[in-house]
């Protein structure tokens, strides 16, 4: 077991935002987290990275407590995030955006003396590659378009050799084809990199069409998890979703 | 020699509190354009400033005029918000959606273009400007010598205080002022016409700006660098009090004027960096400040 | 008018070693005023290029970097004068004290961001002023200290102009240096998204205090020099209106580029001194072209030629793309 979580609770103000959570995630799992707007999804991920702190209960990465650690360290030891709003660095280049995080990766990061643009130049390019974005590495990040933002995004995120990815919302913003080319694009990186996977999906197509299991988020709780046939048939999950997502959840159910 | 007989004491208080009064006249300006506008407006020394020069040219130019001071109070704050008002169509509205920074560099640059003018219009000199019938004279408080004037001047500045918060919390003015300050989007959506709220608002806080530099003269001088020394008072105050609050601007000038009044009478020499040093805690320890609201 | 840039773009080098020929025979050529007005424009560009290390690279807004040139400039002075301290040393200790507090200052100030992180800097500025001004036993108050003995050698206003030169020299190396490296870039990055580099393992805090405290050790190299070449010292090295001319001087010349704040320095004294000399109301100018400036030039002059220059350079890096063979 990759990522454990015991009892995660936190609240803002009188709000309980997550209340008693209890992941239990596999080693190259693939696992969405679902649920309505508000559910608590992204307060989640923040509590697992480390950028908010717990009220009570604990987050075990690798058999390590990993609760009172600072973001950075975190990071350090493999757990690797991308966003829901857009975070990249805009007026670097694409080839930079993926370079700087691996200077981090190879703890280069403090080095004053050598000159970057002869450094790291491989393992760039390799990421590069791997997300589809080698033929735009001199395009300025904020240049690019949106669908290739989200690609360089991903591409930070995977360049400091995480062996846990949270994605928050990636297809977010998305024509369906778009969709569908990240989809495969994070299927391939999972396999090849043998990472295990959460991540925060709207589009059911993607969260049943690459799960390996379904996290249903409602009010801070986890209302339900399993296989997606599992989840697909639960009565209170449909109750639930029938008020956010009708349409992508009656049609899914008429398969 | 007992220092903390409850005459000293009280002396330094009464002192310190009449000092505070007069800065809150000059902060409550900038507190309002930072509390809606967000912008850090350097120039509002300069302002101040100019309102001072105007209160000498006028009182000095038509001397023969019986309640010249009065005639000049009324007229001289508003020719500061008219410019106030110039400054914000034509400069401050092109950068409010830049960074912090270029503000505060347009601003310094205003404090150079207004003190300029001040120089080529009323030369380098010290000006002073007589003290208006009828607040001359002192009067005796606990055993004290207090010019009468002083006294007129704190009484301005609870008058302004009050008719800001007065004006804010009953007036639909007020509404519609902190309808842009809250809640700018909403308010936007609502019809209310944004840019106008932000040029009002400018011109508002000018407006006190040129006051209070009406009301200082006969009390010190009308001199070159006023504009300087003042500012950095007023951002001490602001950031106290609370970037934005008008009764945070009220109470962090007080402070400011006891901690200026009992530096002096403690430490004499670091007198000058105690409002520096009350700036630093504050925002370390709960940079919003006092009355303010973390975001 | 396109040959001429693609030209000049890949002949930098070979444009850097002709101003650097020409910096090396100013004293022959000019004047004794033009030469310490150079001279002037090189330890100006020195404290631009420090607090660009700040503003431009990592996104830091200080509005006190004055007060870490005071700090060197001051550093050097009384050493020189009441400790009676060789020369050497009394001019190296300027930046390790510098450096020293500005990690002090640093560390309270890169707790907080944006605004709050400004008005720090300026407080603490304000405070070493006030020190400087009240302290009059040691510091001189605000008489400031003059007639600082300086060695003899440096009386001669070229050999002044060439320690200058070579401090100047040695200390922007040093910093292109720095901005070339992963830290450097780790700094940019810092820039754009001081949020997502946490996310990439970046301890935030402890590289924004090390581009303070750099940025300060070369303020204080700056301020050290002008203690030299002026041959006294006084408070208002440390005011926030000197801090406004050095963050002007960035603007003027441009944050994003290394060359920025050099141009920026060469320009905004250039033309100082020479609106000083027509009226003397030469700063109401100075006003108006800050206020243009920000309006209109927001990137600066090298942003600005940059910006006007991109198409023609544009087809210089073409070449690169293609010649990867991907």
């Amino acid at each position: 077991m990759i990522l454990e979580t015991q009892k995660l609770t936190k609240s803002f103000g009188g709000l309980t935002a997550v209340h008693d959570v209890n992941l239990r995630i596999q080693e190259r799992e693939l696992v969405s987290i679902i649920g309505p707007n508000g559910a608590g999804k992204t307060t989640l991920f923040n509590l697992l990275t480390g950028h908010i702190s717990v009220d009570s209960g604990r987050v075990i990465f690798k058999g390590r407590d990993i609760t009172q650690l600072p973001p950075h360290a975190i990071s350090r030891m493999g757990i690797g995030r991308s966003f829901q709003r857009l975070n990249i660095f805009p007026r670097l280049s694409a080839f930079e955006n993926i370079q700087v995080a691996i200077f981090s990766q190879q703890r280069k990061s403090r080095n004053i003396f050598a000159r970057a643009s002869k450094l790291a130049r491989h393992e760039t390019e390799a990421i590069l590659e791997s997300v589809g974005l080698l033929d735009k590495r001199n395009v300025t990040g904020g240049l690019l378009a949106h669908g290739d933002q989200k690609r360089l995004e991903m591409g930070i995120a995977l360049a400091v050799e995480p062996s846990l990815l949270l994605l928050d919302e990636p297809t977010q913003g998305m024509s369906p084809k778009e969709s569908g080319e990240l989809t495969q694009l994070i299927q391939k990186l999972v396999r090849e990199r043998g990472l295990t996977l959460i991540f925060v999906e709207h589009d059911m197509n993607v969260v049943f069409g690459i799960s390996d299991s379904i996290i249903v988020l409602h009010q801070g709780k986890i209302l339900f998890e399993g296989q997606p046939d599992k989840v697909r048939k639960n009565e209170e999950v449909q109750r639930v979703y029938l008020g956010d997502e009708k349409g992508t959840w009656s049609s899914l159910l008429r398969e | 020699m007992n220092l903390v007989t409850f005459d000293a004491i009280a002396g330094q208080t009464l002192s310190g509190i009449s000092v505070g009064m007069v800065l809150f006249l000059i902060a409550a300006g900038l507190s309002i354009i930072f509390g809606t506008l967000k912008v850090l407006n350097l120039a509002h020394g300069s302002i101040f400033m100019l309102g001072g020069f105007l209160c000498y040219g006028f009182t000095s130019t038509f001397v023969s005029i019986p309640g010249v001071f009065w005639w000049t109070l009324l007229a001289a704050p508003l020719i500061v918000a008219l410019v106030g008002g110039l400054i914000e169509i034509f400069l401050l509205r092109r950068i409010y959606t830049q960074e912090m920074l270029y503000q505060y560099i347009l601003t310094f640059g205003l404090i150079l273009i207004i003190g300029e003018t001040c120089k080529f219009i009323w030369g380098v000199g010290y000006h002073s400007v007589g003290i208006p019938w009828p607040f001359g004279g002192n009067v005796s408080l606990w055993r004290l010598s207090f010019p009468v004037y002083n006294l007129f001047l704190i009484g301005c500045g609870f008058t302004v205080f009050i008719g800001l918060v007065a004006l804010m919390r009953y007036t639909g003015l007020g509404r519609i002022i902190r309808a842009v300050t809250y809640h700018r989007e909403m308010a936007s959506a609502l019809g209310i016409n944004v840019p106008k709220v932000y040029t009002g608002v400018f011109m508002l806080g000018c407006w006190l700006g040129g006051l209070a530099g009406t009301l200082m003269p006969p009390m010190s001088v009308v001199a070159l660098g006023s504009d300087m020394e003042v500012i950095i008072e007023c951002f001490i105050i602001v950031v106290i009090g609370g970037l934005g609050s008008l009764s945070g601007a009220f109470i962090g000038a007080i402070i400011l004027g006891l901690v200026d009044a009992f530096g002096i009478y403690i430490i004499p020499k670091l007198a000058v960096a105690f409002g520096f040093m009350l700036m630093i805690v504050i925002l370390i320890i709960r940079p919003w400040g006092l009355m303010g609201k973390p975001e | 008018m396109n040959r001429l840039v693609i030209a000049l773009s890949s002949h930098r080098l070979l444009l850097l070693l002709v101003l650097l020929l020409f910096l090396l025979i100013v004293p022959f050529v000019m004047n004794e005023s033009w030469v310490s007005l150079v001279n002037e424009i090189l330890i100006m560009a020195l404290a631009g290029c420090a607090l660009n290390l700040m503003l431009g690279y990592t996104g830091m807004i200080s509005f006190g970097p004055a007060g870490l040139y005071a700090v060197g400039a001051y550093t050097t002075a009384i050493l020189l004068t009441r400790y009676r301290f060789p020369f050497a040393i009394a001019v190296i200790s300027a930046p390790v004290l510098a450096g020293i507090i500005g990690g002090v200052i640093g560390w309270f100030c890169v707790r907080r961001s944006a605004v709050y992180f400004a008005l720090l800097t300026l407080a603490f500025a304000q405070i070493i002023w006030t020190v400087i001004f009240e302290w009059y036993g040691f510091t001189g108050g605000d008489n400031g200290i003059v007639s600082i003995p300086i060695p003899e050698f440096f009386f001669t206003i070229s050999h002044c102009y060439y320690l200058t030169l070579i401090v100047v020299g040695i200390s922007l190396l040093l910093l292109w240096k720095i901005v070339q490296s992963p830290f450097g870039k780790t700094l940019q990055a810092i820039r754009e998204n001081p949020g997502r580099t946490e996310f990439i393992a970046i301890h935030l805090r402890r590289y924004q205090l090390s581009a303070f405290v750099l940025s300060s050790a070369f303020l204080g190299i700056a301020g050290s020099l002008f203690c030299v070449f002026s041959g006294s010292v006084f408070p208002d090295y440390a005011h926030w209106v000197k801090s406004t001319d050095m963050l002007v001087i960035c603007l003027l010349g441009g944050f994003y580029n290394f060359w920025g704040p050099i141009v920026g320095s060469a320009v905004y004294i250039l033309l100082s001194k020479m609106i000083s000399n027509e009226t003397m109301f030469w700063m109401f100018f100075l006003g108006v072209i800050i206020v243009f400036l920000v309006l209109f030039m927001r990137n600066g002059i090298v942003g600005f030629l940059s910006e006007k220059l991109a198409p023609a350079l544009h087809e210089t890096s073409e070449p690169d793309l293609s010649e990867r063979g991907q």
